[in-house]
């Protein structure tokens, strides 16, 4: 049978970097086929080549048999090749309507025709099982819903092929097995799906076959039934990465930050926890639960409206962010390209960031300093860029994780709270990442990890805490933790159980 | 732009790729530019290459540049002003009325300069803390401040200034008008604050990303407030000097003077997106502008022409630097 979509030894440089070197990729009709690698393999480059915003050098590709040039975005969809991006693209103050047909909307003598728009748009969303308002306005939809529009404006298309990347980093745990029953759907109506992820679990939960790339090489194709999840790893870095083992502790100290009936109108109520020198506590939840808000809270980046939080025993007020980071309190955003990084600035300047008076003599910056002490933490945290002077926007996804770590550790905080540690970051990378934020507890500082991928929090974590429409629900203790029993409390489709209830230690 | 940029090390790097940073930053195409039409006009007219020509058009250039050195702050941190002109026209008729009142004139300036920063202050807070477009706040400001000057003076000149008040308008030091010694020191000043001072630098990040600023731990809010008080105090100071150069205080002063500010402070670096631009590259705007303006009036060009030709250097200016940069990524 001839495969729908066929790429043949594809090759492409950027100034110098041989990003993609005889690639190969096949795709049939009616196949998930995952497409997985670390940051910088070369994933983003070749599916930027099949949707024609990037043009091979070398090498060829073939629709149904038929050699093709895709030499526009316009050119891919006419073939109907369908791209939905790790970051989202649609106009937030229009509706969900025009979002998904934008210059395709149903028109009757040159203007629009609302009625026959919001039957296509009930039509295409109809499938995927949940109730989204056509005429509700992006900006008001929840991150899932708005990915799940994402798709369906691919869809509208008519694509004969979707490339997803990273369908699910926006999306809580609850809802990632809404997706794959939309992409099952599509798989069985002969659409083939390209699957990009760093959840490898997901890839081996959807696709039919895995194509392994390193450093723009093909590594392996096999039938996902033939492969299992360390193989894949070991392809896509090349070594034995150990299997993530569980945290083993060395004791905690005293309470270095405590909250008691922290609430805020709408979003947390009466959240009682306690950190304590020494370790790292897990926040679990599902979309909704405003774990995230209370992260902000804690860093000071947002107020609540009541209730007391005491850091050393003293009681403080967080008005904003500086007063945090003066009590060595440093938090740490899940949203790394909008609130985290200075993406226009070199690596050095976003890493001085915080610190800029420890930088500074007689009110003058010292660059110098500011240089070395930038270097020393790439160095430290194994940032891959060529200097400190290198513009962050340009490094990859992972490398621009480790820059916001590095800028959170200049201020020298003694309590993190850290949303998504490891969002969009490649597995060797996560584990570094995993590794750096143990020695911070180790040397003595409080973590509070707030996760929507629950095998990192098992991993990395002494309790997690389970959070559920703005309440603590319970705490469990990690190493006696699963998955299901965290999943469940934070569903709420357990009871919470004596030992499970919330309850304060004693150091 | 970046903090660490300007002091990278020369040593490690080849002259290529020296000579290749250079060119990329605008301060060095405009100073290449404003050679060849200095080199071009002193061909085209004798006048050209003389002391008075270039004196006066220092004059004339200077509270242009004085009040570019806050907008490139405002700008640098993703804002901007609309007020200046306005500032400037109510500081120059309120020190020439106070002075005119009997009050001793070191009192008069320093309360000419209080005006500007309340109106600043006004302009930072409205924006801050209402969270009011700075396009819409200074726009109101600015209506405001030329309405109170207009008020004042019902419309008319203030004059009969005593002698003393024009010493700093009209006398010359090594040979320059002590305004235009002003000027340059100011800007150097302005030049290196911006670059090197930790509170200014704040800046660039606010511009860069202020959510990200806020995250970390950055005064946005007060750094903001700070630029568009830096901003109307300098206009208020351009104000007083210009009274101080005319012997008189005039209402309708600065009228579009705004304008011709943002145009030289974006043809030298600065962008209305925030995060960049120099004050040094705002002044080789500002004279680039004023050089071309003069060279039109030398060869006769009508005054009507000068505005087009302004208007598409300003245009050609901008568009040629995203050309570049759409290239270079």
């Amino acid at each position: 049978m001839v495969p729908l979509l066929e790429i043949q030894e594809v090759s492409k440089a950027f100034a110098g970097t041989q990003a993609l070197s005889r690639v190969s990729f096949t795709l049939a009709a009616g196949e998930v086929h995952a497409l997985v690698g670390e940051n910088g393999a070369g994933k983003s480059t070749l599916m930027n080549i099949v949707a024609g915003v990037l043009q091979p050098d070398e090498g060829s590709i073939r629709m149904n048999g038929e050699t093709v040039t895709i030499e526009s975005p316009r050119r891919a969809q006419a073939l109907g090749i369908g791209i939905v991006f790790q970051e989202l693209s649609l106009v937030e103050s229009l509706s969900v309507a025009e979002n998904i047909f934008v210059d395709r909307v149903p028109t009757r003598a040159g203007l629009v025709d609302w009625r026959r728009l919001e039957e296509r748009t009930r039509a295409i969303l109809a499938p995927f099982g949940v109730t989204v308002d056509p005429w509700a306005l992006v900006a008001d939809l929840p991150v899932s819903q708005r990915q799940l529009v994402e798709i369906a404006k691919a869809l509208s298309l008519d694509v004969r092929v979707l490339i997803l990347d990273e369908p699910t980093s926006a999306l809580p745990p609850d809802e990632v097995e809404a997706l794959f029953a939309v992409i099952r759907q599509l798989r069985a109506q002969g659409i083939g799906i390209i699957y990009i992820s760093h959840h490898l679990a997901e890839i081996f939960a959807i696709a039919n076959r895995v194509t392994v790339l390193r450093d723009g090489r093909v590594v392996s194709t096999t039938s996902i039934s033939d492969c299992d999840m360390d193989g894949v790893i070991r392809a896509m870095v090349g070594r034995d990465v150990g299997a993530m083992s569980a945290r083993s502790r060395s004791g905690t100290g005293a309470a270095l930050l405590e909250a008691r009936g922290l609430s805020r109108t709408d979003t947390f109520e009466s959240v009682d926890l306690t950190l304590y020198a020494g370790e790292i506590v897990g926040l679990a939840g599902l979309m909704g639960a405003h774990r995230s808000e209370l992260g902000r809270a804690l860093g000071g980046a947002l107020r609540p409206s009541s209730g007391e939080i005491r850091v050393g025993g003293q009681p403080v007020r967080l008005d904003n962010v500086q007063t945090a980071l003066r009590r060595g309190i440093a938090y740490l955003t899940d949203e790394r390209k909008s609130d985290g990084l200075f993406l226009e600035m070199s690596i050095a300047d976003n890493i001085i960031a915080p610190a800029l008076h420890r930088f500074s003599r007689f009110g003058l910056v010292d660059s110098h300093a500011a240089v070395v002490a930038a270097q020393e933490r790439m160095d430290r945290l194994r940032i891959k860029a060529s200097d400190a002077h290198q513009i962050v926007g340009r490094l990859s996804g992972g490398n621009q994780q480790k820059v916001m770590l590095a800028k959170m550790l200049e201020s020298d905080p003694r309590l993190l709270v850290i949303d998504e540690p490891s969002k969009g970051v490649d597995v060797g990378t996560k584990q570094e990442i995993h590794s750096l934020l143990s020695e911070l507890a180790d040397a003595g500082a409080a973590l509070l990890i707030i996760s929507s991928d629950l095998p990192e929090l098992l991993a990395l974590c002494d309790r997690i805490l389970v959070m559920r429409e703005g309440q603590i629900v319970g705490e469990i203790n990690a190493s006696a933790a699963t998955e299901e029993a965290v999943l469940a409390m934070a569903a709420g489709s357990t009871p919470v159980t004596a030992n499970e209830r919330p309850h304060e230690r004693h150091a | 732009m970046s903090v660490t940029h300007s002091d990278r090390s020369v040593s490690g790097m080849s002259i290529f790729a020296l000579a290749r940073r250079v060119i990329a930053r605008r301060e060095a195409t405009l100073a290449v530019l404003i050679l060849i039409i200095v080199l071009v006009m002193s061909q085209a007219t004798p006048h050209f290459l003389s002391m008075a020509n270039f004196r006066a058009m220092a004059i004339g250039l200077a509270p242009t540049a004085i009040i570019a050195i806050g907008m490139t702050i405002l700008l640098v941190s993703g804002g901007f002003d609309l007020s200046v002109g306005s500032v400037l026209a109510l500081c120059s008729t309120g020190v020439a009325l106070m002075i005119a009142g009997g009050l001793p004139i070191a009192l008069s300036v320093i309360g000419a300069l209080l005006i500007g920063a309340v109106i600043g202050l006004a302009n930072g807070l409205i924006v801050t803390r209402l969270g009011v477009n700075p396009l819409v706040a200074t726009l109101g400001t600015m209506s405001v401040a030329r309405g109170v000057s207009l008020v004042l003076t019902e419309g008319f000149s203030v004059s009969n200034l005593p002698p003393a008040f024009g010493y700093i308008g009209g006398t010359n030091w090594l040979g320059l008008p002590v305004i235009v010694w002003i000027t340059l020191a100011l800007v150097a000043i302005g030049d290196l604050a911006l670059r090197h001072a930790r509170y200014l630098r704040q800046a660039y990040y606010i511009g860069g990303n202020e959510k990200a600023a806020r995250l970390s731990g950055i005064p946005v809010d007060s750094v903001r407030c700070v630029a568009y008080v830096l901003t109307a105090l300098l206009a208020a100071l351009a104000g007083i000097l210009l009274a101080s150069r005319l012997m008189s205080g005039t209402p309708t002063a600065g009228a579009a003077l705004e304008l011709q500010v943002l145009a030289a402070a974006v043809i030298g670096g600065a962008s209305l997106r925030g995060g960049e631009g120099t004050v040094l590259g705002s002044f080789f705007g500002v004279i680039f502008v004023a050089l071309i303006n003069n060279a039109m009036t030398m060869l006769e060009v009508s005054i009507y022409w000068q505005m087009i030709v302004t208007g598409c250097v300003l245009i050609a200016a901008v568009a040629i630097d995203m050309l570049l940069r759409r290239r270079r990524s």
